[in-house]
């Protein structure tokens, strides 16, 4: 018996799924002290042998030559009644020079309160980015985790404290203009199940996505 | 949340084997009211059946409608020798020919009382009933189980069920995010049970990827009532009846039933 003609019957458990962990990486490279950037970014988490798109805005300004600060917004969470707000900083370790890596690490929150019962959730998170910048180009390896305080409100035992993922990217940073690209691995230390759908995942674990970035600096 | 799919409702010996044949005077599609909306049910037997005879109420998964439970339906129908059963199941709103549309618990619960009380009003009583819910019907089933129904529960197969929206919602994300962050759909089929009475058997798979066994077995393991009985099976999925095979899904349900 097939079960795929029913997939569109749990779309709403598919997105659930991606409305968390599933963000994009948005500051790599620390922006100039002063410098805004605003942009809107779409994440295509991968979803039996498609994908979904999944929309979000933020805003980022350099506080400092090395500190930059962001704040976003989830579009399509706020389809399912929840907002969904995230905000952190960027630091800059030590720029990129040549074919050696720059590094940067970020820290965080993101916030979910159901517009139905208003039950809230933090979850905080931080990551690390390698990067090698020429000119406008950015490539990037990141690693990132959300720490979950209250895995212990999930059921049956199933909570986990850390949901880690790790991507890889590229970035056009040219004048006004930036472009993103980036793969990620999403979870995979645990299996995601989803009733009636299949999740490409990595060895049995978590999920995958490419997630597009576009936004503007000035 | 929920997208029921076309039913043409042609229930035909054609797919069957022969072992499972319907007589077709024992076929009888019957529409019921549920609020505002119409509700199209199935009933394998005869009518005097209902007075006399245990019935299964068979309260179907995810599928499009009731076509496609019509062959388990039939194999439930001829359990332990031909027409030894009747059947009844029906379309949830928006699945098949029903009207409307599934949103929550209460336009399940009241899909499934309409269903009841027209098996009510037929002569069916407590002691005749056993109560089988495929993978979504244990949403309606938990609830009604744990005191809902009109007609009380006194025996229920919990095939392949869920555990909680919660678990779901964890599951997918996972995250300690509740379920009410994308469905007002808040079920707890673990509550259920711990609230349910009456004998209890469930049947699972271990490699189910649509109902991780994990959860579903923190969820009925709660049951308080008079019985138990738990069926897990090794390399099987969420379709279990055509991974272990009729014989074997039959000979748990009918020792169960006459348990």
């Amino acid at each position: 018996m097939s079960y795929k003609p029913f997939m569109k019957k749990s779309i709403w458990v598919i997105l659930a799924a991606c409305i968390a962990s599933c963000t994009p990486t948005k500051i790599v490279v620390p922006l100039e002290e002063g410098q805004w950037q605003t942009g809107a970014t779409l994440g295509r988490p991968q979803i039996n042998t498609g994908s979904l798109p999944l929309l979000g805005v933020y805003a980022a300004k350099g506080m400092s030559a090395t500190t930059t600060a962001y704040g976003a917004a989830q579009l399509s969470s706020a389809l399912f009644g929840t907002v969904q707000l995230d905000a952190g900083m960027v630091k800059g370790i030590r720029p990129s020079q040549g074919f050696t890596p720059g590094f940067s690490f970020s820290y965080g929150g993101n916030l979910f309160v159901s517009s139905r019962d208003f039950a809230t959730r933090i979850y905080p998170e931080a990551g690390a980015n390698m990067f090698w910048q020429q000119g406008p180009h950015i490539l990037n390896v990141s690693a990132n985790s959300w720490l979950d305080p209250t895995w212990f409100l999930a059921e049956y035992g199933i909570g986990q404290i850390f949901a880690p993922s790790f991507g890889a990217g590229y970035r056009l940073r040219y004048k006004w203009l930036e472009l993103q690209a980036e793969y990620k691995l999403v979870n995979p230390t645990r299996e995601i199940h989803i009733p009636q759908a299949s999740v490409p995942s990595t060895l049995g674990l978590g999920g995958r996505g490419l997630y597009w970035g576009a936004a503007i600096n000035f | 949340m929920f997208f029921g799919g076309d039913g043409d409702y042609q229930f035909s010996n054609d797919p069957l084997d022969t072992a499972y044949h319907i007589d077709e005077s024992k076929i009888h599609v019957f529409t019921v009211p549920s609020e505002e909306d119409t509700i199209y049910g199935l009933f394998l037997g005869d009518f005097s059946q209902m007075e006399n005879d245990t019935i299964i109420y068979y309260l179907h998964g995810n599928g499009s409608s009731m076509d496609v439970f019509w062959s388990t339906v039939a194999v439930l129908a001829n359990l332990g020798e031909q027409h030894r059963y009747g059947v009844v199941m029906y379309d949830y709103r928006g699945y098949g020919k029903s009207t409307g549309t599934t949103q929550n618990a209460a336009t399940m619960a009241a899909d499934y009382d309409a269903v009841l009380k027209w098996m009510e009003d037929r002569g069916l009583t407590s002691d005749r009933m056993v109560v089988m819910a495929n993978s979504l019907g244990s949403l309606p089933a938990g609830p009604a189980a744990a005191g809902g129904s009109r007609i009380t529960i006194e025996k229920l197969i919990m095939e392949v069920p869920q555990s909680s929206a919660d678990v779901i919602m964890q599951n997918a994300t996972g995250l300690s995010l509740p379920s009410s962050m994308i469905t007002e759909y808040n079920f707890d089929l673990g509550k259920n049970m711990e609230d349910y009475p009456g004998e209890l058997l469930w049947m699972h798979a271990q490699e189910d990827e649509v109902a991780p066994v994990e959860t579903a077995r923190g969820a009925m393991q709660r049951h308080n009532g008079t019985y138990y009985r738990e069926e897990v099976y090794p390399n099987a999925g969420h379709g279990l009846r055509w991974d272990i095979g009729n014989e074997e899904w039959m000979r748990v349900i009918h020792e169960f039933i006459l348990h």
